[in-house]
């Protein structure tokens, strides 16, 4: 696995546990779609987790709360009763010493108040308690039925007896009464503050569960994140790195990846085609090879071919030499007078022999150019000296054949020019003597002239013509147009082969234009300062 | 004046009948050998007015045998007409740097070699 682009936390973390659950959950025989829901619904699920834990927080809360109010509105009741026993001891104190029947309808005012209380309080309060209010309400119906006789008593005017009744009985009872109020009040004070305590201890317990919580989801939905993301980036990386080796042109490499999902198919396809390219490359490398060292036989045999041709012309031009020397040697009488009916055959072995000379000439050039052996001998000539030599050459052929012969030299070409003056000749005395064999009448021109940095010599017949689907073909070896040709006209099919090359060594550009039975000129050009091709 | 001597090496009897005969109209007197030591020996012994030394030739190439005559004080200044049948370009500057006085093409028409001799070695 490629973790070059992994940054370093990580790195450490895919080597950590967390490294094995990403391979789990990679191995997981699923689709990428149904992972990624899993765990967006895992993720959910936390979070409505923790909404659902603040919901119950809150509402016990809110219990403890009410019962935070009801211990309080509890408190104020006690005290309420614990104040009315106060009023209730005062007002009968005020009923001895002011004798009045309106303080006594207070002291029973006050003790309505005070059991009504008494009695809301019983309501709210539980078992342990509600003993104790009882005792407190027993006591106050004693008292009260005291405080009845102490008012009858003051009614009659029997104070001395009231008042001892009410030093005897009812004071103590009040008494009795208040220590059960004040236990009372206590009680229920205690109460409140072990509420109040264990509501702060409450809430701060739950802001405690609360922050874990919320630690621990936001830890797990990281991890879970992590798990899925580098599920999904690990396969990207290699499938990544294999595609860049395969770039760089290394095929034949493979991923492994744990994914048993779209990815993993993935990675497996990747694999196959890499082996497939590396497959087809090996083949492609070794069809390279094979062809290489065909074209290396191919070379060789073509070098021993003109090796041999090169060889073959010397050994023909041996005895050829001594043909034209001994026929030459006849015709001019050294061996002494040759009779006339000698003349026409000695002619015949001759023109023969020349012949097959220009033949074994032309393959020679032809075998050198080929094995790329033929090099150009430049040096500075004149277009005008090259374009006599040929008039010269040829001037009897033309006359023999009562055809005009013309020669047109550019008077704006330079005097001397760069080339293989010998081989430019070779080319033009090929060109005339091709249009002067394939005239039967009319004339034969010859033109050098200037265009801009180049010499375009052309050679115009009125001749038989080349035929439009020809006109590439004359410039192959071997190529007259048919064998009629060659029996009528002669010549050897190399020229024109020849003529190219050379062209084209001296870097120029040779080309034909013709119409059937009127005629052809055939062009080439020439770089006044030809950059010289050593081989064609 | 006495009588001109030519040395014609040449491995081909026919090349070399003719030479022989196309001289015997002449006032030369002709020496042959039939390949390059035996030619460089021959020129040696002979000191001739002119050699025609062929190219492609047994043993030694005319060439090689060229440059040996050109080495040796006693040959260095006879003329040596160089024949060969390679007429290409660079043959004839070979044959000069190898130290030929003149080139010939085979095959080369017999009134032109006879010419050539006599302009370089007139008869006596």
């Amino acid at each position: 696995m490629r973790l070059d682009r992994t940054d370093p936390l990580a790195a450490f973390l895919l080597r950590s546990p967390i490294g094995a659950l990403v391979d789990w959950v990679a191995r997981v025989r699923a689709s990428v779609q149904r992972k990624l829901l899993v765990a967006f619904l895992l993720i959910t699920l936390l979070f409505i987790g923790m909404g659902a834990f603040s919901v119950l927080t809150i509402r016990e809360m809110a219990r403890q709360s009410d019962l935070l109010d009801r211990a309080h509105q509890r408190l104020e009741w006690s005290q309420q009763i614990h104040q009315s026993l106060a009023m209730q001891m005062h007002l009968t104190a005020m009923a001895l010493l002011v004798r009045d029947e309106a303080a006594i309808a207070s002291i029973l005012r006050e003790n309505n108040r005070f059991n009504e209380a008494l009695g809301r309080l019983e309501e709210a309060v539980e078992e342990p308690e509600r003993i104790v209010i009882q005792k407190v309400r027993a006591a106050q119906e004693e008292a009260m039925a005291v405080v009845a006789d102490i008012a009858n008593l003051v009614r009659d005017s029997k104070i001395e007896a009231a008042t001892r009744l009410h030093g005897s009985r009812e004071d103590p009872l009040y008494r009795s009464i208040d220590a059960l109020v004040s236990q009372m009040v206590q009680q229920e004070n205690a109460r409140m503050v072990r509420l109040r305590d264990g509501l702060h201890a409450a809430l701060e317990r739950s802001l405690v569960v609360m922050g874990s919580f919320a630690a621990i989801s936001v830890l797990l939905a990281l991890a879970g994140g992590f798990v899925i993301s580098w599920m999904l980036i690990r396969p990207v990386h290699a499938a990544h790195g294999l595609l860049h080796e395969l770039a760089a042109g290394r095929f034949g490499g493979s991923v492994t990846v744990p994914n048993r999902d779209e990815l993993g198919e993935l990675a497996v396809q990747l694999s196959a085609t890499s082996r497939e390219l590396a497959h087809l490359d090996a083949e492609q490398r070794r069809a390279a090879h094979e062809l290489a060292t065909l074209n290396a036989k191919l070379q060789q045999a073509s070098v021993a071919k003109s090796e041999f041709l090169a060889n073959m012309s010397h050994e023909l031009r041996t005895p050829l030499n001594a043909i034209l020397g001994f026929t030459e040697m006849l015709t001019d009488g050294l061996y002494g007078p040759v009779p006339a009916e000698f003349r026409e055959p000695l002619l015949d072995i001759q023109t023969n022999g020349r012949h097959l000379l220009r033949l074994i000439n032309d393959v020679l050039d032809l075998s050198k150019i080929e094995a790329g052996r033929m090099e150009l001998s430049l040096g500075e000539y004149s277009a005008e000296e090259v374009v006599n030599t040929v008039r010269a050459s040829l001037r009897s052929l033309a006359e023999e054949k009562g055809l005009e012969f013309k020669t047109e030299i550019d008077a704006s070409l330079p005097e001397v020019m760069l080339g293989d003056a010998k081989r430019i000749t070779q080319c033009l005395l090929n060109l005339a003597g091709n249009a002067l064999k394939f005239t039967k009448r009319g004339r034969v021109t010859l033109r050098a002239a200037r265009e801009a940095d180049l010499v375009h010599y052309s050679v115009s017949d009125t001749g038989i013509g080349i035929p439009a689907d020809q006109l590439e073909a004359v410039f192959t070896e071997f190529r007259q147009l048919d064998a009629t040709i060659t029996r009528e006209f002669g010549g050897t099919g190399l020229g024109l082969s020849i003529t190219k090359k050379f062209v084209e060594m001296h870097g120029g550009r040779i080309w034909v234009e013709s119409r059937l039975n009127e005629g052809s000129t055939f062009h080439f050009t020439i770089p006044l300062k030809s950059e010289v091709a050593s081989t064609v | 004046m006495s009588r001109k001597t030519i040395l014609y090496v040449e491995d081909n009897e026919f090349n070399r009948k003719i030479v022989r005969q196309l001289l015997a109209q002449t006032s030369y007197r002709l020496r042959e050998a039939p390949d390059g030591e035996s030619g460089v020996r021959a020129a040696q012994d002979e000191l001739p007015d002119l050699i025609l030394m062929d190219v492609q030739l047994p043993k030694m190439s005319g060439l090689d045998a060229t440059r040996q005559l050109r080495a040796d004080p006693r040959t260095a200044n006879v003329p040596i007409i160089v024949i060969t049948s390679y007429a290409l370009s660079g043959d004839e500057q070979k044959a000069r740097d190898a130290g030929a006085t003149a080139y010939i093409a085979k095959p080369y028409s017999p009134r032109d070699l006879l010419s050539k001799i006599r302009e370089i070695v007139p008869e006596a």
